[in-house]
């Protein structure tokens, strides 16, 4: 049988040492991508691939669009325009009623602080102390 | 030795396929809902320790428009937010939700004067107190940012911004700058076509970064901790969190591209929000600046001018080695960057 011992007298392990080379290789690719796509060439090669995407692609979605606009319409259901416009009002409803709700906060608030009446009379001051003199 | 390991393979396998495809519980914190507004929510952290251990002045946290913030409060054990309850804070969590096609023209106008005034102010009402503090992480430092710039007087006594993307004029040291220059990007034809910047694009443009860090070595770290159960639990929490994406509502992210990372106008004193300029200047509060030393997505030299910018008299720069989400979310986050915040805090918090 081979000898399995490396030359420090601990069991030689052959995953450890596969581990040990993966690490290394991929820290080097790892710092190579890094620059890699800190470039002026990937962001250009990724532009003009998207670029070249959204470009074939619009045919299609604005010939989707139309034809998906007409059937809506005939068959008298809101397209996504309308749901996007009442979407929007309906924001728009939800902030006046915060600022109402906001508004009631502050009235209630106002309600429960105690009249000047009601309050507790105020600890002598020197002052008062020498009205109570007189 | 290599038998065995051979032997292993398959159940290996199943365990790794069980890792990446089963998602955990996540924001685990008992919260309450006190606001809402279109997709937005306010939140609030049911507290745990008597009023009169409590600090006085309520926290506002603020995450970016395109991620979920439940990073903030991760799982039981390891949660910036459950540790901040703990600590005694009256604990607020502003949750932008998913914009949908409705919301395309959502902008920064938007955010920082419809929403995070109300949302303010309902925070005020609920906790009684005039002053508040607030925190802004990544884009969510933006927003907190301009907020605290246009409504100096809204009694903002404590900001705190971690990893933020202000400053945009080192266009050779910022990765996305040189993606979405106009040579070769066209934000308007994008944003044609999709309405809002859909997840999937941000995502893969932040994993796209540190490619083979995301694509490879995030998976080849699981798959050498397979048999450690801590490791497996914080990975699969992470992972659930880094795959649920949101889309960043278009008009957003067109001021994101042109006016920041094109223009730097937020910087140089020339962004206009809602006919507002933006004046650092005007800046009052209390600032601490946390900064992670290898973050790829937003550069240390995004983060430090604003520390000349503003006429705070009490701030603070904090360097903290790690990356941009590792700061708040990763193992050592329990250990330096939170125990930091919070005793920052808790001596502005009286």
């Amino acid at each position: 049988m081979p000898d399995e011992r490396a030359p420090n007298g601990k069991d030689f392990d052959p995953v450890g040492a596969f581990r040990e080379v993966r690490d290394n290789y991929l820290d080097v690719w790892a710092k190579t991508m890094v620059d890699a796509v800190n470039s002026d060439a990937y962001a250009k090669a990724t532009g003009t691939m998207l670029d070249t995407y959204l470009t074939a692609s619009s045919p299609f979605r604005e010939a989707l669009e139309k034809s998906m606009l007409q059937a809506l319409s005939q068959l008298s259901m809101p397209s996504r325009a309308d749901f996007i416009s009442l979407a929007e009002r309906l924001t728009n409803v939800e902030m006046k009623l915060d600022d109402i709700d906001a508004k009631l906060d502050e009235i209630a608030n106002s309600v429960k602080k105690p009249s000047p009446a009601a309050r507790p009379r105020q600890p002598a001051t020197a002052r008062n102390r020498r009205k109570g003199a007189k | 030795m290599v038998a065995e390991q051979f032997l292993e393979l398959p159940e290996k396998l199943s365990a790794f396929n069980r890792a990446v495809t089963t998602k955990v519980p996540i924001a685990q914190t008992p919260k309450e809902v006190v606001w809402t507004l279109n997709k937005a929510k306010l939140y609030r952290y049911i507290p745990v320790l008597p009023e009169e251990k409590r600090h006085p002045v309520p926290l506002l946290l603020v995450f970016a428009l395109m991620n979920r913030p439940y990073i903030l409060d991760l799982r039981p054990g390891h949660s910036f937010v459950e540790f901040m309850v703990k600590q005694g804070y009256d604990l607020y969590l502003l949750d932008w939700g998913s914009p949908g096609p409705e919301d395309k023209r959502l902008k920064f106008d938007d955010y920082t004067l419809d929403y995070m005034p109300r949302a303010i102010r309902k925070m005020k009402t609920i906790s009684g107190s005039k002053e508040f503090s607030m925190l802004g992480w990544c884009i969510g430092a933006i927003l907190t940012t301009v907020y605290s710039a246009l409504r100096a007087d809204d009694g903002l006594r404590n900001l705190i911004l971690l990893t933020a993307p202000l400053d945009f004029s080192d266009k050779q040291g910022i990765t996305f700058a040189r993606w979405v220059d106009e040579r070769y990007f066209d934000v308007d034809k994008v944003l044609d076509a999709t309405g809002n910047m859909p997840g999937e694009m941000i995502d893969y443009g932040a994993k796209a970064l540190k490619p083979v860090d995301n694509y490879v070595l995030n998976y080849l770290k699981l798959w050498d901790n397979l048999d450690n159960p801590q490791v497996v639990e914080a990975w699969k929490a992470m992972n659930t969190w880094v795959t649920d994406n949101v889309p960043l509502a278009g008009g957003a992210f067109r001021q994101l591209v042109v006016d920041l990372y094109r223009n730097d106008r937020l910087m140089r004193g020339e962004w206009i929000i809602r006919g507002e300029r933006v004046d650092l200047s005007q800046i009052r509060a209390n600032l601490l600046t946390v900064i992670a030393e290898a973050d790829h997505i937003t550069p240390p030299c995004q983060s430090e001018a604003i520390m000349s910018k503003i006429s705070s008299k009490d701030k603070e720069l904090f360097r903290v080695r790690g990356g941009h989400i590792g700061i708040m979310a990763g193992s050592g986050a329990d250990k330096i960057t939170w125990p930091h915040i919070e005793g920052w805090l808790q001596t502005r918090s009286k």
